[in-house]
């Protein structure tokens, strides 16, 4: 349930609330996508993420109850037949909200706010990937736990740290792809002297 | 409308005028590619091509938005 926001209500008044967090959720499910400021999208969430279950129940009832926030009959058949779909699996957490920047007006903090449509992949597999690489250093250790010293550094770190590793390796193993080329010199060459510009920039 | 009695002192203008400072960014470093680069915590950081023309928005290695 969207918890009841503390403060002044956006726009100035209830009802003006009310109509511009409708009018952003219409925008979000017809382009998926939008971009705002931080607040603003900090607010429209827990309305979407309703509207959205609603839409997963499907019935007429759920459709009425959000045609009383979105009067955009489009914008609600797009809702219930092409995002409900999409996100049926997925258990809550239907938005996904990314800080950008801040605007150049007022500096506000903006951010995109968007519908996270991609299909629910479970965290399981990815801990048992890492895994196999825990317990291949588990059995040296249980074997001959004088033999690898290494493999009782590994050990007093947790799961985590062979995972950020191979992020690591999979980051550097295009790069070094890269320079094994030999046609990319003057690339690497230009690029060089754009980065030494970039960090004298950042120095500055 | 309210108004002023008296004129502010320079020393209280200055006193008070001292106390606005410009502190830094705190900035996450990371290397990419072999290149240093510093972008702001939990925020999307601009991709820029070898030309130095920002392309995209990117965050946790996924695209956010356009520049």
């Amino acid at each position: 349930m969207p918890r009841p926001a503390k403060g002044p209500r956006l726009g100035g008044g209830p009802a003006h609330e009310r109509l511009l967090l409708a009018g952003l959720a219409s925008q979000l499910f017809e382009h998926r996508a939008i971009t705002t400021t931080e607040a603003k999208a900090k607010r429209v969430r827990p309305l979407a993420e309703r509207l959205v279950t609603f839409a997963k129940r499907g019935d007429l009832h759920a459709r009425r109850r959000v045609l009383r926030t979105i009067g955009d009959k489009g914008v609600v058949h797009q809702l219930f037949t092409e995002i409900a779909p999409l996100v049926a699996d997925r258990p809550g957490g239907y938005t996904r909200i990314t800080k950008t920047g801040y605007r150049k007006g007022d500096n506000a903090p903006m951010a995109v706010i968007e519908l996270v449509l991609e299909p629910v992949t479970a965290k399981r597999p990815a801990r048992r990937a890492a895994e196999p690489a825990a317990s291949d250093v588990a059995p040296t250790q249980a074997s001959a736990p004088e033999v690898a010293p290494a493999a009782a550094e590994d050990e007093s770190s947790p799961a985590d740290v062979p995972v950020e590793a191979t992020d690591r390796v999979e980051e550097s193993a295009p790069v070094e792809a890269e320079t094994a080329t030999p046609a990319s010199a003057e690339v690497e060459a230009d690029a060089a002297t754009k980065s030494d510009d970039e960090s004298g920039k950042a120095a500055s | 409308m309210a108004v002023p009695k008296r004129r502010k002192s320079r020393a209280n203008t200055h006193a008070r005028r001292s106390q606005w400072k410009a502190e830094a960014p705190q900035l996450v470093k990371t290397i990419e590619n072999g290149k240093v680069v510093y972008s702001l915590p939990h925020r999307a950081r601009v991709v820029e091509g070898s030309d130095g023309v920002p392309l995209y928005l990117e965050y946790k290695g996924r695209r956010v938005a356009d520049a």
